[in-house]
Order: C-alpha cells, then structure tokens, then sequence
C-alpha cells in the first residue's frame, strides 16, 4: 500500500486506540512505580477521543482539519502531561497537510517530521532522559530515512524502532517529571510514556496489515 | 493499602467534588461550565485577578482557596493531573478585568507544559499576564537547581500574599514581585509515613513498610528522599526544620511564616504537636513564627505524612498576609476585629 483515502485513516486511528485500550492497565501499572500510576487512565481517556472523532467525522472536514480537531481535543483531556503532549503530537501531524484526499508515504514523512518538531517546542527531553520521546524520536527517524514504497513496512519499521527505543529506557534515569525524583532508582524500569509511544506505533503497523 | 472509601463512579470524582464544593460555599465561589472555579465576587474586581491551576484529590487545594483575598480562579484538573492548557487559557482570558493577572503554577511536569502552552496562547492575544512558578521542595535539589524543585504547599500562602497586595491596589508588575519574592524566600519538605492510593485505579501509588517513614517525599508519595525508621513528632520536626533553616540560610532575629500541612490521614492531635516543636526549636534559636497554618491545606488521598513549610517575612509581606480574606478553608477577618 502507497497511500490512504478517508475509510483508511479511519481504520489507521481507531484500530490503533482500540490496541492501546487494551493496553491502559499495563500504562498504569507500570506508571505506578515511579509516577502516579495513571497514565493509562489518561490513554484512555485519548483512545476514546479518537474513537469519538473517528465516528463523527464529517465528510465536509478535510483530513487536515480531522486530524487538527483531534489533536486540539487530546490536548484537551486533562491528563497531566500526556494530554499536551499527545495533543502537541497530533496537532503536529496535521500542520503541513493541505487539502490531501490521500496520505502517501511522503504525506506521513513530512507530517512526522512536523510533530516531532513541535514537540521539541514544548519539551526539552531528548534520547536518554527516559521519557515518550526516546521511542518517539527513533520511530520518527525511521520513518523519515525510509526508502521503500510500503506504508506497511513503513510504520513496522517504526514500530520496531519504538519497541526497541522504549526498551533502552530501562538503563536510563529519569530526567523529567515525577520519576526524576527517584533518580537512579528509575534504572531497570521500562518509562510509561515511552511505552505508551511504542504502542502507537505498533497500532498504526498493525492497524495498515489489517 | 486496599482502598476504603465512600465514593461512586470513578470517573466521576472530579465533577462531583467540585459540585460538592460549590453546593457548601455557595456565598463564595462558583463552579463555572464544569471547568472552573469562580470567586463569587470576580465581575466587580477592580484589581490585579489571580489564576492557578492543579490536579484534584488535594482537597481543600486548590479550589478551596478561591474567593475574595485569595484565588479568582482556579483551574481543576482531573484527580492528580493538570489540567489543559487550553481550559488555564480561557480563564486568563476570563479573569482579567482590566488590570492584568497573576497567574500562578505549581512545578510539576503537567501543570508546567499546561501553563506553559497557555501563556505561549496568552501572549499571542497580548493578555496582561504574569506567571510565578512555585518550586519550593528543598528535598530534590539545591536552591541553585530550583527549576527542579517541585512545589509543595507554599503556595497557599503565596496566593494569600499575592492577594493581599492585589487587594490594596498594588499593579500586576509589584503583585508579581512580591509574589516571585515570597516565592523565593520559601522552602518546604515531606514526610510520609503511609502512601497515598488513586482513587481512580484504587492503587497504591507508594508503599512504606509499617515501620519506615521517608522524609523527602512529594506530593503523591513519590520518592525522593531517605527512608528512615519511623521516629518521634520531635526528632522528624527536628530533622525537618534544620533542612529548611539551613536552605533558606535563616539567621537568629529573623521573623516567619510557619505551615504545618496534614497530608490527609495525619491527625489534626499530630500537626499540633509538631506545631509546638516547631515553635519551641525556632524560639531556642531567636526566630520568632509572626504568622502559621496548621491543619490539611494540600492533602493526597489518604497518604500519612505531613509537609513543613517556612517563609522568610518582613513587615511589608506580613501587611498583604494579614488582609481580610474570606474562602471555604481559609478566612481572615480585618486586623482591626471588624467584619470582611
């Protein structure tokens, strides 16, 4: 698959909260360690949003606009640091689009490439601060040094970056929020957001197999 | 600990203890469009107004501080979470009546990408807005690194300074100087000796074994200091007290504001008695406490503990704490014994 209509980024975003749903007690749990332990409260709160813009979408919403109105009501779950995060991510992905019928492999480069950007705006972790964005940051990377012409093996590039992103967080300390003042004690514990991050991916690769 | 408690719907928590609150002091605040909380008196304030926002489940914190004196608005998130940024933005927006607002916010990492965001919106409509960030904990990081310290309960005191100075005229510029003042002049430090449970999940979020205390905790329980084994109300005020002196550098003569903050299943018999040892070791030292709290003011669910709070005074910053204020859970009549 090169590209995808309306019917496909319906399917791509709620195939996609529907796999994070089932995932939202293993948020809190691990969340629970070293955070508040409510962090897949707050994902659900996002799944359900996306669901609800997905049945709602209007045919006379362009794909920008859709993805826009979703972002800005993520950002507006009240969900600590997840909601503006998320938001500023799907916002993001929704800056550089236009009047696209379709999202080709290009679409979605320059789309991420647009909310890793805008994330950078609001936060200063980078690869190592054991936060979302050491799965979000490779996954972004793979999908913009990619060279083929599948969105499949695309976003499961992606996903595998994550995966493996969010898997080093483990030897990280935490740098941001309340897990920071645990320090080292953070080491040897995978980072909710980051986990959270790497099942995005995974539901965007397995929503475009489905 | 399993949780115990007499609740309904999880996911209703935030609405209704906010309508809970709104329905017991309804002569002073307001639960507007079941976003904000509303001083009562907002529409004619002719002054500088004061914003903040917050999780819940820190009840009275913060909402309970919302009325004349005090905080015009407050901006709930849900249970331990902040808000949105765009929900901080629109009651900037609502708050200001002409003469700008204050608008202040506790350093945590949701509150501060919330507040943050909505100063980014605030600016771009070239709103008269000052934020101060409140990040007092002397337990996570020296004076130096204060951008990594969290903020504890000295906030409510800020928002009774800043009111004070609000009330009396002072312009957005002054109000936020005193408040940055204070703001920089306080310290605080935790104690738990039991962790908090969500209420939403019904989990525990930190886990002392019976005999350990840890000084050095934050809000929720989360670590960050030394775990001890449990002592007396003395030695912990003690410990407690030397840490802060020595942050703030505190010398003999000087004049304080004193908090004693129950976390939520700390008794009130408790925070007295440390209260008392507080008074006792500062007086030892010719420190005098010219202003206090005792009692739960930022509380997390069910967590044992207590936070100690201190604040350097003056007689100019005594003046703005000693204005009338009146909202549910913190009041104060004219000096002069009249009514507000």
């Amino acid at each position: 698959m090169q590209e995808i209509g309306r019917k496909g980024i319906k399917n791509l975003f709620s195939i996609t909260a529907d796999f994070l749903l089932s995932h939202c007690n293993e948020f809190n749990k691990i969340d629970s360690k070293y955070g508040d332990g409510d962090h897949g409260v707050t994902i659900t709160k996002i799944c359900h949003t996306i669901e609800n813009h997905v049945d709602n979408w209007e045919e006379n919403y362009s794909i920008k606009k859709f993805i826009e109105n979703l972002g800005e009501d993520i950002m507006g779950v009240n969900g600590g640091s997840a909601g503006p995060l998320w938001g500023t991510l799907f916002i993001g992905l929704s800056i550089p689009l236009a009047n696209e019928e379709k999202l080709s492999i290009e679409s979605f480069k320059k789309m991420f490439k647009s909310s890793l950007d805008e994330l950078q705006e609001i936060t200063l972790a980078k690869i190592g601060d054991k936060t979302m964005m050491d799965s979000f940051i490779p996954a972004v990377e793979s999908i913009l040094s990619y060279k083929g012409e599948s969105l499949e093996e695309m976003f499961n590039s992606a996903s595998e970056a994550a995966i493996k992103g969010c898997e080093n967080t483990k030897d990280y300390t935490a740098k941001f929020g309340r897990a920071k003042n645990y320090g080292d004690k953070t080491i040897g514990t995978i980072d909710a957001g980051a986990y959270s991050i790497s099942f995005l991916f995974q539901g965007f690769s397995k929503a475009l197999k489905a | 600990m399993k949780m115990k408690k007499f609740i309904n719907n999880p996911t209703d928590l935030t609405k209704e203890l906010l309508e809970g609150l709104a329905l017991a002091n309804p002569e002073t605040l307001e639960y507007v469009d079941r976003k904000f909380i509303v001083n009562k008196h907002l529409e004619n304030a002719n002054r500088v107004t004061i914003v903040t926002l917050g999780g819940t489940g820190h009840e009275p914190a913060i909402s309970g501080f919302v009325g004349e004196g005090m905080v015009d608005i407050s901006v709930p998130g849900d249970i331990f979470a902040a808000p949105s940024p765009q929900t901080c933005f629109e009651a900037i927006k609502m708050a200001d009546k002409g003469k700008g607002v204050l608008f202040v916010v506790l350093n945590h990492a949701g509150d501060m990408l919330a507040g943050n965001i909505a100063m980014k919106n605030a600016k771009k409509e070239n709103l008269n807005v000052i934020k101060v960030v409140t990040q007092e904990d002397v337990s996570n990081a020296t004076r130096e690194n204060a951008h990594d310290r969290r903020g504890l309960v000295g906030c409510i005191p800020l928002y009774k300074i800043a009111g004070g100075a609000a009330a009396i005229g002072k312009p957005l510029d002054e109000v936020a100087q005193i408040a940055q003042y204070f703001a920089d002049n306080m310290a605080t430090i935790a104690v738990a000796a039991r962790g908090a449970t969500h209420p939403a999940t019904g989990d525990p979020i930190a886990e002392l074994n019976d005999d350990e205390m840890e000084i050095g905790m934050g809000q929720h329980g989360e670590g960050g200091g030394g775990r001890m084994p449990l002592k007396s109300a003395d030695e912990t005020t003690e410990i407690m007290l030397e840490a802060l002196l020595k942050d703030l550098d505190i010398k003999s003569g000087e004049e304080l504001l004193v908090v004693v903050n129950g976390t939520g299943s700390t008794t009130l018999m408790e925070q007295l008695i440390i209260f008392r040892k507080a008074h006792k070791y500062l007086a030892e030292k010719n420190i005098k406490i010219v202003a206090n709290i005792v009692g739960e003011t930022l509380t997390v669910q069910e967590q044992a503990g207590f936070q100690l709070m201190i604040a350097r005074m003056n007689k100019e910053l005594l003046e703005y704490w000693n204005m009338p204020c009146n909202t549910p859970y913190f009041k104060k009549i004219n000096s002069k014994g009249g009514n507000l």
